[in-house]
């Protein structure tokens, strides 16, 4: 146990995706966490089932799905190495609003999110840290999402 | 074009025809002032008859108006709606033509054979707006051939002012009222007539042939009293102190706003700048579209489309053209050409419907931001 | 960054006659077209940096400002990738092969290769964007010795508007790291999904101090681009954007290029980004 948390404090390292905690606080979130590996074509989570795990990106790529009656699937976004997915697993059971899927294999690190809740109710200053890390990159995501929507590459014509 | 060097002589007011002679005689296209549509505008002379003599003009912001003086004085009046850019920089002109062969199309330079032209009555803002016109047209590593030619073989006889107008604010740009150089012949009238300064060999040239004779000291005086006036009676100025910065360090100020809800973009403060040069090549062809012109011709900052890119328009509103406008004259054009593109002359603020006036506008600018430096202040003590 | 204007001729209005010697569609509404001067004089002295534009003339029709996007050591065939957006770019894009035009240029600044000689490269496109940049793909594969890593991070709407996606094996091979994305996908599509700065996000900068970044594209992407990459750790000195505005003259005479002091068609289109971050910020410059 103690070894394959030594890798997950390596591999949460390596994404930087909570890089302001020490290491004794980071080894506190890797003893909760798990190090999954998963092939190409793996359904990680379906579109509408509780959210139960936050997942962190070593390396690989997630597709997110979502479905359109009519339209089927629709490819929204594919999220790589350092992002997170599942964030609402940290704050109640809110559902995926998409489903996601592996892209090329992928190494993920997975934190059950009631025990991650637990951490930081019982730790303020980790559940600090790790709050302001969602922050950042639901931002990020935010203003990803909003240039997507901005359509900059559409064809422009003349008046 | 050399500095005054020459003692200067005097030529009476009844010869001033024997300059317009000698200069039509060695090839020139006089072109000077005259009276038209009740305003004072440049146009090609051939007689001192068509020069306004006896007239003055009224100017303020929006306002222009002749009157006649009490006096016979050929230049007594400041600038109006013209300058010389109009000779220098035509209006229209084609600068390429396209000919459709079997082999595909030639380009060619058209013939340009323009007049030799001198101008009579160029005042030292217009001296200095030729000046900063020099720079954008032949001082970067494109030169234009048709501003080049016609600036190569133009003679300057410049006028001393003996009077500013209200709008007149040369002296704030270090471009007047003073003719110091860039001339070939310089004239100050006083009551009979006209002391002439020698600028260039050319001038020299010129002068020999007319019938001159030595100024007396009682001349120079009353000629020296006479550009004293000019320099008296500028009442406006425009505070230049640090006005590249303030002006591109508020980019966002209210001010900008403000101007949008006066300025037409009627283009009217371009058009009688002597130094704005924004232009536009269109195509021009003939029914068979065998013959094509690449036509240049004036255009504005202020028009809508000027900006126009990939459907749609970058200055989208009056607020942003006129800004462009004022922070190019004032601002931009320092880091573009080494100077203000600005000469004090005026004209501006006369021709501008609304009587939006750039000297308060900046001043509003200024006293309203917030500047730990004011200007002119020397506290003396280390920084 | 200075501009190549070899073969200038004495009058700035005057074009070369071009023939249009090949026409490759690329995706909807762009194709590359390769233009061939008439003159071999001028073929021979013709030469140009990455990054430059020439003006193509339609005689009757006008002028557009276009960039080179073919290989610079190659000064006889210069192929323009072109987007129909208005009239000259129809009409363009109506010609048959062996129609007659004419050409005014090169004009503009360039990329700045040579001096970033053993920094690593980082690439940002998006849209019809990587056609000014592909002559610098060519320049640094051409001496890939002399650089770092070299990464181009491409995004389009749509898979179909990926351009040149027949040279990024070749690419590849040659020592890019070619990484795409698209906004939105269509069946078939096995890729990155989003938008480009993501991409650069999760990029390992070993030594982001040593690392220049271009970038062209549509202006809102090159400025979220600068910004993450500023995030990143490149220098401010060492990021590079390509901008545009109304381009009438190309020769600094007739003021429509003009972004704040700077004239695009000589002092741009490319730019250090400290030089513009102040007024890339205002609106309606």
């Amino acid at each position: 146990m103690a070894a394959q948390n030594q890798t997950a404090l390596q591999l949460i390292r390596q994404t930087g995706f909570l890089n302001d905690l020490s290491d004794e606080e980071l080894a506190k979130i890797a003893d909760i966490s798990e190090i999954q590996q998963q092939d190409a074509g793996t359904v990680l989570f379906q579109e509408g089932t509780v959210c139960v795990s936050l997942f962190i990106v070593v390396t690989g790529s997630v597709a997110l799905d979502m479905h359109v009656p009519r339209r089927g699937q629709i490819r929204i976004l594919t999220v790589g190495a350092g992002e997170i997915l599942g964030w609402s697993a940290l704050w109640g059971s809110q559902r995926m609003t998409a489903m996601g899927t592996i892209l090329d294999t992928s190494t993920l690190v997975t934190i059950p999110g009631q025990r991650l809740q637990e951490l930081c109710d019982a730790d303020r200053e980790i559940g600090y840290r790790v709050m302001q890390r969602m922050a950042v990159a639901l931002s990020r995501r935010l203003l990803a999402a909003r240039l997507q929507l901005l359509d900059l590459f559409s064809e422009t014509q003349p008046a | 074009m050399e500095k005054v060097t020459e003692f200067p002589e005097f030529l009476p007011a009844s010869e001033l025809q024997s300059l317009l002679d000698v200069l039509m005689n060695a090839g020139y296209q006089t072109v000077g002032p005259t009276v038209d549509q009740g305003a004072i505008v440049y146009d090609e002379i051939d007689s001192v008859d068509k020069l306004p003599r006896g007239w003055t003009d009224r100017q303020e912001a929006g306002k222009y108006r002749l009157e006649q003086r009490d006096d016979d004085a050929y230049f007594g009046y400041v600038v109006g709606p013209h300058s010389w850019k109009q000779f220098l920089f035509p209006p229209l002109a084609t600068v390429a033509t396209a000919e459709r062969h079997d082999t595909g199309w030639h380009m060619r330079t058209p013939d340009d054979d323009p007049p030799r032209y001198a101008f009579l009555g160029v005042r030292a803002c217009e001296i200095a707006a030729m000046r900063v016109q020099d720079r954008v047209f032949m001082g970067g590593s494109y030169i234009d051939p048709i501003y080049k030619k016609r600036r190569d073989s133009a003679f300057i006889v410049a006028v001393n002012c003996t009077q500013a107008a209200s709008t007149c604010f040369c002296s704030s740009m270090n471009s007047g009222p003073r003719c110091e150089s860039g001339f070939d012949l310089a004239l100050t009238e006083i009551a009979d007539g006209f002391i002439m300064e020698v600028g260039s060999d050319a001038g020299g040239e010129i002068l020999k042939k007319l019938p001159t004779t030595s100024s007396t000291r009682e001349r120079l005086h009353q000629a020296e009293s006479a550009r004293q006036q000019a320099l008296d009676q500028i009442t406006k100025t425009l505070d230049t102190e640090g006005l590249r910065d303030l002006l591109l360090d508020n980019l966002d100020h209210p001010q900008w706003d403000d101007l949008a809800t006066r300025c037409l973009s009627c283009t009217n403060c371009t058009m009688v700048c002597p130094t704005c040069f924004c232009s536009t090549v269109t195509e021009v062809s003939d029914l068979t579209g065998d013959h094509v012109e690449r036509r240049r011709q004036w255009d504005s900052c202020f028009n809508i489309d000027f900006s126009y890119m990939n459907g749609g328009v970058v200055r989208n509103g009056v607020r942003s053209r006129y800004r462009q406008w004022l922070t190019h004259k004032l601002a931009s054009w320092e880091d573009q050409f080494g100077s203000s593109g600005c000469v004090g002359c005026g004209r501006c603020i006369t021709w501008c419907p609304v009587e939006i006036d750039l000297t308060q506008e900046v001043a509003v600018i200024r006293r309203s931001t917030t500047n730990t430096n004011p200007p002119n202040t020397n506290t003396g003590a280390a920084q | 960054m200075t501009s190549a204007a070899a073969c200038k001729p004495t009058d700035p209005w005057l074009a070369y006659s071009v023939t249009m010697d090949q026409v490759t569609p690329e995706t909807p509404g762009v194709a590359t077209y390769d233009l061939i001067f008439t003159d071999n004089e001028v073929a021979a002295r013709y030469t140009f940096l990455p990054g430059q534009f020439n003006m193509l003339y339609l005689p009757g029709v006008g002028e557009i400002a276009i960039s080179i996007s073919g290989d610079p050591t190659n000064g006889d065939r210069l192929p323009h990738t072109i987007r129909v957006a208005g009239n000259v770019t129809r009409m363009l894009a109506g010609l048959a092969e062996g129609a007659s035009l004419g050409l005014r240029g090169p004009f503009g600044s360039s990329w700045p290769l040579a001096g970033n000689t053993g920094k690593d490269v980082i690439l940002i496109a998006g849209g019809i964007g990587l056609a000014p940049l592909r002559p610098v793909i060519y320049a640094l594969l051409a001496n890939r010795h002399l650089y770092g890593q070299l990464t181009l991070l491409y995004g389009s709407r749509t898979p179909e508007g990926l351009l040149y996606p027949g040279e990024y094996d070749n690419w590849r091979t040659r020592g890019l790291d070619v990484q795409t994305t698209v906004d939105r996908t269509t069946d078939g599509w096995n890729g990155n999904v989003g938008v480009v700065t993501s991409l650069l996000e999760r990029m390992a900068l070993p030594r982001s101090e040593e690392t220049v970044l271009f970038t062209c594209g549509p202006e809102v992407m090159m400025w979220y681009t600068v910004q993450s990459a500023r995030e990143c750790g490149i220098p401010d000195e060492n990021l590079y954007v390509s901008l545009e505005r109304n381009m009438n003259c190309a020769v600094g005479l007739c003021g429509h290029c003009q972004f704040g002091p700077e004239f695009l068609c000589k002092d741009g289109p490319i730019f250090g980004y400290d030089r513009v971050a102040s007024i890339l910020k205002v609106d309606d410059l």
